[in-house]
């Protein structure tokens, strides 16, 4: 049973508004833009000095350290982009198990392009659920309007599907990250060829902390396995201390990446979301 | 395995209800998790679909279904191996000696021995009680013996018994039945006549219908060296028919005599034969062999030795051995005697004259006429002159005075003074000496009959401290017990049997298989009658202790059981 509900995407425009994304104090890369670029590019920005090669503009030519060194000195100026972000968003079942998780997935994915925007960056939505589709920012919000979150295998599969990451200034993955494979290969994927990376973990507030009560049929939101086991306190414990241990495994495996670790509560609000947990990615515009 | 009460089986069709019972408690609302791996255990693997590998690792539910199994398993009172419940079939076999014919080369004995497996078989039993009938029934094979040893017994059994009433045996029969009702199994060769059955009897005939010539009876008189023998032959047939009957002794021609017989009808033969040893009287072999052949040992020797102790007062000694010497077969001997005869003080069985002050008695006598040695002695006209009482059991006296009495030891003391007395001149005399021989006659060691019929009770003497035994033609060993003249139970199988002292041969007997109803074989034939209540097997599950092993593994399975959803709740 899946809990798909849509997303109040038109409150994330109230939530992002005056905010821009907060980017990682690294060079990016980009297209022409705001942001100092790591390469090097015909900016105002002095980025280093040396000397002449034969096939260098003779407009960088740095005629006052001509005169007073008698060398051909040329003016090396750093590249300013428009940085690339990319919002990699899990859209497979698991993020439907319920309404509250569904909706903040989305709105979390949509807030963060918005924020993009606001920062003049380039955002991109991935999305990856049954189809695997590649959303410019600005139509990220008609994409999520009509997204669901229906992916039938676990993220790491459906992520095999998306074509190769690309460079890019700031990779943000909303997803719960409830998924069997290895953290670390996975996060360090995501953090691959970007400046910076942000693993939002969402999550239910069952996920975190199931109840109990008499015995469940369990069964998984992706691969519909069932699993049925009488939820007395022993069992629930167990699961605490296996998610609690699946978590962490996230965060050193992001950590080593440099990787952000942020879980967010899917049942609160994202304006309360933005002023707390998701605070770090904000930067006043 | 088997079931001593199979309906508790029918606890098994709760099995499905705690299955049933299980999916409903375990039928509950599904829940969408994000993240199933985080539930499984680390030996837990999970699979979709209602499979039944999924139930099988539900310890709770294999417990309680294999509670119930155990549950139901020791109500039907299972049992495994050895202990399996046994079917017992019950058999009595007709023991007479008709049984013993042949037809086609086989005996009805064959026939019930083959009726006996095929009866097994069928009924699947696993243990046998056989019982052959006769005069006194005999457990061939039991009680409950399994089948192999209860075979080997019926494979050895030789019936020899005499005409006979079954009913003794059917009852016991009934006495060793494991349920009541029990069917009983009667094996015979013919019709059993008017004989009215139990109704738990199931009866067949293995016999047939057949013509025979048998010896009826036989005797055998020893005088003077020579032995006459004389036979009673009858015919047991549908047409008139000849028959040499042939006699045979060591060391003399044999002797035939060819008797016509007519259907039945006897003929008697009687031969002499100059010889002491054996005598073999045959007939021609035919259906029943055993009928037709006698072995007939000699007489017992008549002559009775009979010492006088010299201190016997002269006058008792010649009117006593006057009257012995009269009776014949009579021999004095000094001493080694069957009989002695002293006076008073002396140590003789029979010890005659008088003691102390004498008085003379001329009636009345007072006599046991019941007792032997007093048998048809009149005392009428007699003067009796006795001294004090002699001891022993008074068997004749007068007044207070006993004439004659019997000791303990059977020593015979006669009250007599034989000079002031006339009774050795009277008619009494003689007849009480003859008396006293005839018991000294019969109070030998050995047989005092050497030929008996089959199924009839055999005197025999003993004599104190010495081991006494019979042993009979196949060397089978009955001991003797008691002391003096005793009878003993008929002798079977017929032929030779010896008396032992020891275990030495003292005197031989011969049993002749000789019964005019058991030679009759054309009464014989196809007879059956159906049990007329059908209780036919028994198992013998009810007269052993339960299998408890089942309700403790119940109990276990139930501790088990509450063990671990007990550890679940907490």
């Amino acid at each position: 049973m899946h809990t798909d509900a849509p997303a109040d995407l038109a409150m994330v425009e109230r939530a992002s508004a005056g905010l821009s994304l907060r980017l990682p104090r690294v060079p990016h890369r980009g297209r022409l833009g705001d942001a100092r670029a790591a390469s090097v590019g015909s900016s105002m920005e002095l980025h280093d000095f040396r000397t002449y090669h034969p096939g260098d503009d003779l407009r960088h030519v740095d005629w006052n350290a001509v005169a007073r060194t008698g060398e051909l000195v040329v003016r090396v100026r750093q590249d300013e982009v428009s940085p690339r972000v990319e919002v990699v968003l899990d859209a497979t079942a698991s993020m439907a198990v319920s309404a509250e998780k569904s909706a903040r997935a989305k709105e979390v994915a949509l807030w963060v392009c918005e924020l993009a925007r606001h920062g003049g960056c380039e955002p991109v939505l991935l999305i990856a659920g049954r189809e695997v589709q590649r959303v410019p920012g600005a139509a990220a919000r008609a994409a999520l309007s009509q997204l669901r979150a229906d992916g039938r295998e676990p993220f790491d599969a459906a992520l095999a599907r998306l074509p190769p990451f690309q460079a890019c200034g700031l990779r943000v993955v909303v997803s719960d990250f409830f998924v069997e494979a290895a953290p670390g290969a996975l996060a360090e994927r995501f953090a691959r060829h970007a400046a910076g990376c942000a693993l939002l973990q969402v999550v239910d507030a069952e996920d975190l902390d199931p109840s109990g009560g008499g015995g469940a049929r369990l069964t998984d939101a992706e691969t519909g396995e069932v699993l049925e086991r009488l939820l007395t306190p022993d069992v629930l414990q167990a699961y605490r201390e296996r998610c609690s241990a699946h978590v962490s495994a996230w965060q050193a495996a992001a950590r080593r990446v440099s990787a952000s670790w942020t879980q967010v509560p899917a049942a609160e609000p994202l304006t309360v979301l933005a002023r707390r947990e998701l605070s770090a990615l904000v930067e006043a515009s | 395995m088997s079931f001593g009460f199979p309906l508790g089986l029918l606890a098994l069709v709760a099995v499905p209800a705690v299955v049933a019972a299980y999916f409903l408690r375990r039928k509950q609302p599904p829940r969408l998790v994000s993240a199933l791996f985080l539930w499984r255990t680390p030996n837990q693997r999970a699979e979709a679909g209602p499979r039944f590998e999924r139930f099988s690792r539900e310890a709770s539910l294999a417990l309680e279904t294999l509670a119930l199994i155990a549950a139901a398993l020791f109500l039907a009172d299972a049992r495994c191996g050895e202990a399996a419940s046994r079917t017992h079939v019950l058999v009595v076999v007709d023991g007479s000696l008709s049984m013993l014919a042949t037809t086609g080369g086989r005996t009805a004995a064959d026939a019930a021995r083959d009726a006996v497996a095929a009866l097994v078989r069928d009924e699947g039993a696993s243990v046998v009680t056989v019982i052959e009938s006769g005069p006194r029934p005999r457990l061939l094979a039991g009680p409950q013996l399994d089948v192999a040893r209860a075979t080997a017994a019926l494979e050895a059994w030789r019936p020899a018994q005499p005409a006979h009433d079954p009913t003794p045996a059917l009852a016991l029969a009934k006495e060793l039945s494991t349920v009541p009702k029990q069917r009983v199994h009667f094996i015979t060769d013919g019709p059993v006549g008017e004989l009215a059955l139990p109704p738990e009897v199931q009866g067949r005939s293995v016999g047939a219908r057949l013509e025979n010539v048998a010896f009826l009876s036989a005797q055998r008189r020893d005088e003077a060296g020579v032995a006459t023998v004389t036979v009673r032959v009858a015919g047991f047939m549908d047409a008139p028919r000849s028959v040499p009957v042939r006699f045979s002794a060591q060391g003399l021609p044999e002797q035939a005599q060819q008797v016509a017989l007519t259907p039945g009808a006897t003929a008697l033969v009687r031969v002499g034969m100059k010889t002491a040893g054996l005598i073999e009287v045959t007939l021609p072999d035919d259906a029943l062999v055993e009928d037709g052949r006698l072995r007939l040992q000699p007489s017992p020797p008549p002559t009775l030795e009979v010492s006088m102790v010299p201190t016997l007062d002269p006058s008792a000694q010649t009117t006593i051995s006057r009257a012995l010497l009269v009776m014949g077969e009579v021999t004095f001997v000094e001493k080694d005697a069957h009989l002695s005869i002293g006076p008073p003080s002396s140590v003789a069985r029979v010890r005659v004259g008088a003691t102390g002050p004498l008085q003379s008695f001329v009636g009345p006598f007072f006599a046991q006429k019941t007792h032997p040695l007093l048998d048809d002695v009149q005392l009428g006209g007699v003067v009796w002159t006795a001294g004090v009482n002699p001891p022993g059991q008074p068997l004749l006296s007068a007044g207070g005075v006993v004439l004659m009495s019997e000791a303990d030891d059977g020593v015979v003391h006669l009250n007599l003074e034989v000079s002031r007395s006339n009774v050795q001149r009277s008619v009494a005399w003689p007849v009480l000496w003859g008396n006293v021989v005839r018991r000294a006659r019969a109070s030998r060691e050995g047989f005092p009959r050497r030929l008996v019929h089959v199924g009839e009770d055999v005197p025999v003497v003993t004599s104190p401290g010495a081991s006494w035994a019979l042993e009979g033609p196949e060397g089978a060993s009955r001991p003797v017990l008691g002391v003096g003249a005793l009878t003993v139970p008929p002798l079977s199988p017929p032929g030779a049997w010896h008396l032992r002292r020891d275990g030495k041969r003292v005197d031989t007997l011969e049993v002749l298989a000789l019964d005019a109803h058991e030679s009759d074989l054309t009464t014989r034939g196809a007879w059956s009658v159906d049990a007329a209540k059908t209780d036919a097997l028994a198992t013998l599950s009810g007269d052993r202790p339960r299998a408890w092993a089942w309700a403790a593994l119940v109990l276990a399975l139930m501790l088990a059981d509450f063990w671990l959803t007990a550890r679940r709740r907490s």
